[in-house]
């Protein structure tokens, strides 16, 4: 077999550029769907059904749907129904935005869940308000156990990312993609992206397994 | 049995009522958990309940600070209804202090800053002010030095000294102590009882739920037994340890090996 490596050296900087923007969209998407989950996860624990239900219907609608789904739907069928057009990156952010906040939703709520009510309780019975109850007493907790799945969340995320390319975001997948047809050069390029990502990739598994040790339950 | 013929030996009659409840009733579903309670408790009174598991008594407590609501009846604090709303149920819930079976320490805070907790948040004292205060109620419960330990490294017994002092912190003019010796070794029941009896000779009022008859033998001003989510008798230790008068009270007792 022929094999000219020389070619990843030679798209080095398409390459540089999609990792950097795998690594930015991983950023963006987490700084908007962590936010976004905690909203979720207040409607869904709030006395109002209604508020509850719509929480829950966003929830089930987005965990249940192919990630790839969604990003062809919101770029090819939102300009069809609606007059929204988005570029391809608002395109990416906006369905892995959706996606992972109905993950983070369900870790907030199971999160919060987890604290026993006795400590609700305590906080009650010394004349805490509810809302300081849960900012004092709950919240705290629950973020300690939440923190490992979101890390989790996170390493998924990175590799999901990927998924963008199907619709031209210059990701590192879509990178690579495109160096490969221009050259033909495959297995190369493949293996290439391969190593890039699990070389980004490694060092945050490492770290979630870290996080997982420190901030583990223990009680 | 009840208040009328056993006024005279009722030490703190003559003082104020604190706490009264009227006819409380209280349902889990189909499940009636009080079935119209009356009963008064003093300024300065240590009320025992006690009872077999599952009648009534922790219940009683959870509604005396509108943790549980009521079916039925009312409950008077200082001759005040407990209120609905969320707000004035706060003030009243801040004047009485409660101490959980499961002890209920904020694992996220050490002991110092699980007592100064209350004072800060529902008070807004100033920290360092609220610390020193902290300091003082550990030192009470012989915790000084284990101030800053988190609840994960005290002991059982440790642990609801702090929770003690924690609901002391709030200065309640009554202390609800809901079993809190059950959940712990029996090498530290001992130092928990011995607070609150230091703390009921301090003259605070207290409505302990318990299954430490010793306890209630020695420190309880009156004693209430609950059967089924009814008071069956209630009396002065002496009445009810030595002498009870019904039936079903000597039944429980003889139950517990209880022979005077």
């Amino acid at each position: 077999m022929n094999l000219d490596w020389s070619v990843v050296w030679t798209h080095r900087q398409a390459l540089t550029h999609g990792a950097l923007l795998t690594i930015g969209l991983t950023v963006l998407t987490m700084l908007l769907a962590v936010p976004g989950g905690i909203v979720l996860a207040m409607m869904r624990l709030s006395h109002q059904p209604l508020l509850s239900r719509a929480s829950l219907a966003f929830v089930e609608f987005f965990r249940n749907l192919p990630l790839v789904l969604v990003i062809y739907w919101v770029f090819y069928v939102l300009p069809m129904t609606t007059d929204v057009q988005l570029s391809p990156m608002s395109t990416a952010i906006v369905a892995l935005v959706l996606n992972v906040s109905a993950y983070n939703a369900e870790t907030f709520r199971a999160g919060i869940n987890s604290i026993r009510k006795g400590q609700l309780e305590a906080a009650l019975a010394m004349g805490m308000s509810r809302h300081q109850a849960m900012a004092k007493v709950v919240i705290p907790q629950a973020a300690r156990r939440v923190l490992p799945v979101l890390a989790s969340t996170w390493v998924s995320l990175f590799k999901d990312t990927s998924l963008v390319s199907v619709i031209a975001v210059a990701d590192l997948a879509y990178s690579a993609m495109q160096v490969r047809a221009q050259t033909f050069r495959v297995l190369e390029m493949l293996t290439a992206m391969a190593v890039m990502y699990w070389l980004m990739g490694y060092p945050q598994a490492k770290l979630v397994d870290w996080i997982h040790r420190k901030y583990g339950v223990k009680e | 049995m009840n208040a009328s013929s056993t006024a005279a030996s009722r030490r703190h009659a003559d003082q104020p009522t604190v706490l009264a409840y009227e006819g409380v009733r209280k349902l889990f579903g189909d499940f009636v958990a009080l079935q119209g309670v009356d009963l008064q408790v003093h300024k300065g009174e240590v009320v025992c309940l006690i009872g077999p598991s599952g009648s009534g008594k922790s219940t009683l407590l959870r509604c005396t600070n509108a943790l549980e609501t009521l079916d039925g009846g009312r409950i008077l604090v200082d001759g005040q209804a407990l209120p609905a709303n969320e707000t004035e149920v706060r003030q009243v819930r801040r004047r009485m202090g409660m101490v959980f079976q499961s002890f209920e320490l904020f694992p996220h805070k050490n002991a110092l800053d699980n007592v100064a907790m209350g004072p800060v948040t529902v008070l807004g004292m100033p920290e360092a002010e609220a610390r020193q205060k902290a300091m003082a109620l550990l030192d009470k419960v012989g915790l000084a030095a284990k101030a800053q330990n988190f609840p994960a490294n005290l002991s059982g017994g440790q642990q609801q000294r702090v929770a003690i002092a924690r609901a002391l912190a709030m200065n309640p003019e009554v202390m609800l102590f809901d079993e809190p010796t059950s959940a712990l070794d029996p090498e530290t029941v001992g130092e928990v009882l011995s607070v609150m009896q230091r703390l009921a000779q301090e003259g605070m009022t207290m409505v302990v739920v318990t299954h430490e008859m010793g306890f209630a033998r020695r420190v309880a001003d009156w004693v209430v037994v609950f059967e089924a989510g009814a008071i069956i008798e209630q009396g002065p230790p002496a009445q009810i340890f030595d002498n009870p008068k019904t039936e079903r009270t000597r039944d429980f007792l003889g139950h517990l090996g209880w022979n005077g």
